[in-house]
């Protein structure tokens, strides 16, 4: 008798378990249709296509490669795939560094279709010539670097590759938290001291861009036109002018984001026709509220900060 | 020197934080930033946000690069800063770079604005708050800091008392009630409280010439601190000294315009604004040097007067010679390579340690090696070295490969406005005052310094110390 109420209990426990699975197995599946319909309806404009399914991907699984290179230099990381693996997808939990990886494929992607439809050239715009043509030596170096350190990135996201210094302070110190988690070897940490010893922000193109932005002082006004200055100096500059993220700025540039860029033009100052042109650029068939003009550039900021929450 | 220094004019300013992120050592436009935020040197860095990004950099280990920003109370200034923490035997802080300072005026919001953000600031700020009718009756109260019980418990036990007889308006001396807009903005004190409470009084109600009631705000300008007072109190004192008139009073009013008249010619030199002449741009850079030429002599002639208060002291803190020495020629670093001059600085950390103020110390050897730089020619080797000198001494050397000082030289090379004939010298910015000051400094710290010949000509300046 007590025996057969242990096993109904060990039943339940069991059937409980299965079920709570199957419920999970469920979901799963249940999640695939919606997915696929997003991934097949979305065109190459989307904010997640295949495209950038793919480079976000990549550049997970480069960094994951990277940092066990840096660990054990001897084995071919490469060929380790369950090493790989498991630092992938440690790699994975970290939202900020999705975030960043998305909106560098983004901001490739952009700068693809930036080139094709207007004719702005994502390595060498107008702007950037001219600051290599600066009488100032220091200032032409530093656009020289910029510009060499732009034609890398371009070259990288067609290998859908991401160079760990690329990776800004924080998430850097991510990456390398994950690999002090799976290092067990002294070798190993040595390895990411090394890395960690290599790093300079500076020399990193965002680091750069922001550099150079910061080196055109008052003059940083006039990169913010996107085809004079091209994408990565205009989200540069703009992030600069208006004190938010990049991811933001790169965003606006995003079709379907018109209101995001109308806002952030006018709360560094821009003008109408200004914006007018810039958003023409972007989103051609978007209809601006003209009143924008008279919208304080402190009232057009605050409304960007709010997201439109308020 | 460091690998993130780099040539031109791009490089703005650096400095020295140690492990406490106190900024131990930084260039002019730093420092000056630095204490117009309210900070000292050494002290802990008071500009925020590179204060965050030193933290930053020194929590992740890592080399940082971002842009910053501040308000010194006249401008903004933003710049580009590069910060490299440095390893725990070097000091365990960070270096701090600094690109392309930028000085903007900041643009004040129309006045009606303006003065809601400031009435924003002091209802969030105040330490009193207090809610008054239409005869400044005080009908709530409330405190919230230490000293201000005695006031609070008065206001408990005359409910319905007009707030000014509570409390000691100090410039005000009219008969009570005063018309509010006299009382806005004036200041009181009260009693059981050390401090000076500013007055702010915002009317209530729809019609501000007849007021339903008031809004009660008072705001002390110093934290809650009892020793704030007889500090702020003994400086005070201090000061009406008739010989301090350059540092009090000319320096801070000179200050401002001559950074502007550098700034702008610096501006115009790099052609900032458009292509311009080449004769043009000299021009300018040799108004931006005698603007800096000028400046430096404000900061020597301030100097001078301190040292010459009669009853004048230095601090009595341990300061290891050989990391002076150290930090004084990273910061002469880039004047170094400019004129491809070699800084090198031998002695062994903790060997001599002096008994001496740090500040003071670093200010002489500043001094001494930024005249060998000045004054041996290009592409010689400065020595500096640093070790213990007999019985309970220790010894800093600045040595040059320069045309060396003949006895008679020695003689009047500590004078006052001395300056030895070099003002022909292209590369001499000094007012004759750095030398006199620094032996001036040494006297103040029971110490000594004078000059001998090198080994192999050129001059040897000895500052010796009492050891800890």
């Amino acid at each position: 008798m007590g025996e057969d109420l242990i096993d109904l209990d060990a039943d339940f426990a069991v059937e409980a378990i299965l079920r709570d699975e199957l419920a999970r197995e469920n979901r799963a599946a249940a999640a695939v249709v919606p997915v696929l319909r997003h991934l097949l309806s979305s065109d190459a404009h989307a904010l997640v296509s295949e495209a950038i399914l793919a480079r976000v991907r990549g550049m997970v699984a480069d960094c994951a490669t990277q940092l066990l290179m840096a660990m054990d230099a001897r084995v071919p990381a490469m060929q380790n795939h369950a090493a790989i693996d498991d630092c992938f997808n440690a790699l994975l939990g970290n939202a900020a560094l999705l975030t960043f990886c998305h909106t560098l494929a983004n901001e490739s992607l952009l700068a693809e279709r930036f080139e094709q439809r207007r004719a702005i050239d994502p390595v060498l715009s107008p702007l950037v010539q001219e600051l290599i043509a600066a009488d100032d030596p220091a200032m032409a170096s530093l656009a020289m670097t910029t510009l060499a350190a732009q034609s890398r990135f371009v070259q990288s996201q067609r290998r859908m590759v991401l160079p760990l210094g690329e990776l800004p302070a924080e998430l850097f110190h991510a990456v390398l938290a994950v690999g002090h988690g799976l290092a067990c070897e002294d070798t190993a940490r040595a390895g990411l001291k090394r890395l960690q010893a290599g790093y300079d922000e500076a020399a990193s193109r965002l680091g750069l861009l922001a550099r150079l932005v910061a080196a055109m002082r008052r003059g940083a006004v006039a990169a913010l036109a996107l085809e004079h200055s091209g994408l990565a100096l205009f989200a540069s500059a703009l992030s600069a002018e208006i004190r938010c993220p990049r991811d933001i700025a790169i965003l606006a540039c995003h079709t379907g984001q018109g209101a995001r860029l109308a806002l952030a033009l006018r709360s560094a100052g821009l003008q109408l026709p200004a914006i007018e042109r810039q958003l023409m650029l972007v989103e051609p068939d978007a209809r601006l509220p003209r009143a924008i003009a008279g919208l304080s550039a402190e009232r057009a900021a605050a409304l960007l900060g709010a997201g439109g929450a308020a | 020197m460091s690998t993130l220094d780099q040539p031109g004019n791009l490089l703005g300013s650096c400095g020295i934080t140690d492990a406490h992120d106190q900024l131990v050592s930084a260039d002019e436009p730093l420092a000056e930033l630095q204490q117009r935020c309210g900070g000292q040197l050494p002290g802990t860095v008071a500009i925020p946000e590179l204060l965050a990004l030193v933290q930053q950099a020194r929590r992740l280990g890592l080399r940082i690069a971002r842009s910053f920003t501040a308000f010194d109370g006249d401008v903004v200034v933003t710049g580009f800063a590069r910060i490299n923490p440095l390893a725990v035997e070097e000091g365990g802080g960070c270096e701090v770079l600094i690109d392309n300072w930028q000085r903007n005026t900041l643009n004040l919001p129309g006045s009606r604005e303006f003065a809601e953000k400031i009435d924003a600031i002091d209802r969030a700020t105040a330490e009193i708050s207090a809610r008054l009718d239409a005869r400044q009756r005080i009908q709530v109260f409330s405190a919230t800091a230490v000293d201000t019980i005695d006031l609070q418990n008065a206001a408990m036990a005359q409910p319905g008392a007009v707030w000014s007889d509570l409390v000691n308006l100090d410039t005000v001396n009219h008969h009570q009630p005063l018309h509010w807009r006299l009382l806005d903005g004036a200041c009181c004190r009260f009693a059981g409280s050390q401090r000076h409470w500013r007055i702010r009084l915002i009317p209530l109600g729809g019609d501000v010439h007849a007021p339903t009631g008031f809004e009660l705000l008072l705001n002390a300008d110093e934290p809650p601190d009892a020793d704030i007072a007889p500090v702020s109190e003994a400086a005070g004192a201090a000061d009406p000294s008739p010989t301090r008139l350059v540092g009090t009073t000319l320096t801070p009013v000179l200050r401002q315009p001559i950074a502007r008249i550098i700034a702008n010619a610096e501006t115009i030199r790099a052609r900032l604004a458009g292509p311009l002449r080449a004769e043009y741009s000299e021009y300018a850079g040799t108004i931006a040097s005698a603007g800096q030429h000028l400046s430096a002599m404000l900061d020597d002639l301030a100097d001078l007067e301190v040292v010459e208060t009669p009853g004048f002291a230095a601090a009595h803190e341990p300061v290891d010679l050989a990391d002076a020495a150290v930090r004084a020629a990273g910061i002469l670093g880039v004047r170094a390579q400019n004129r491809d001059t070699v800084l090198q600085v031998s002695g062994t950390k903790g060997q001599a340690v002096a008994t001496a103020e740090f500040r003071r110390v670093l200010q002489i050897l500043i001094n001494l090696i930024g005249n060998a730089i000045a004054y041996s020619p290009a592409g010689s080797t400065v020595r500096i070295t640093s070790a213990p000198a007999g019985e309970g001494r220790v010894a800093v050397m600045v040595a040059d490969e320069g045309p060396g000082i003949t006895p008679d030289q020695a003689e009047r090379i500590f004078d006052k406005f001395e300056r030895l004939g070099r003002g022909s010298n292209d590369n001499d910015n000094g007012s004759g005052l750095g030398l006199f000051i620094s032996r001036r400094l040494a006297e103040a710290m029971a110490g000594t310094l004078t000059v001998e010949a090198a080994n192999g000509g050129g001059a040897l300046f000895r500052l010796e110390l009492p050891a800890q």
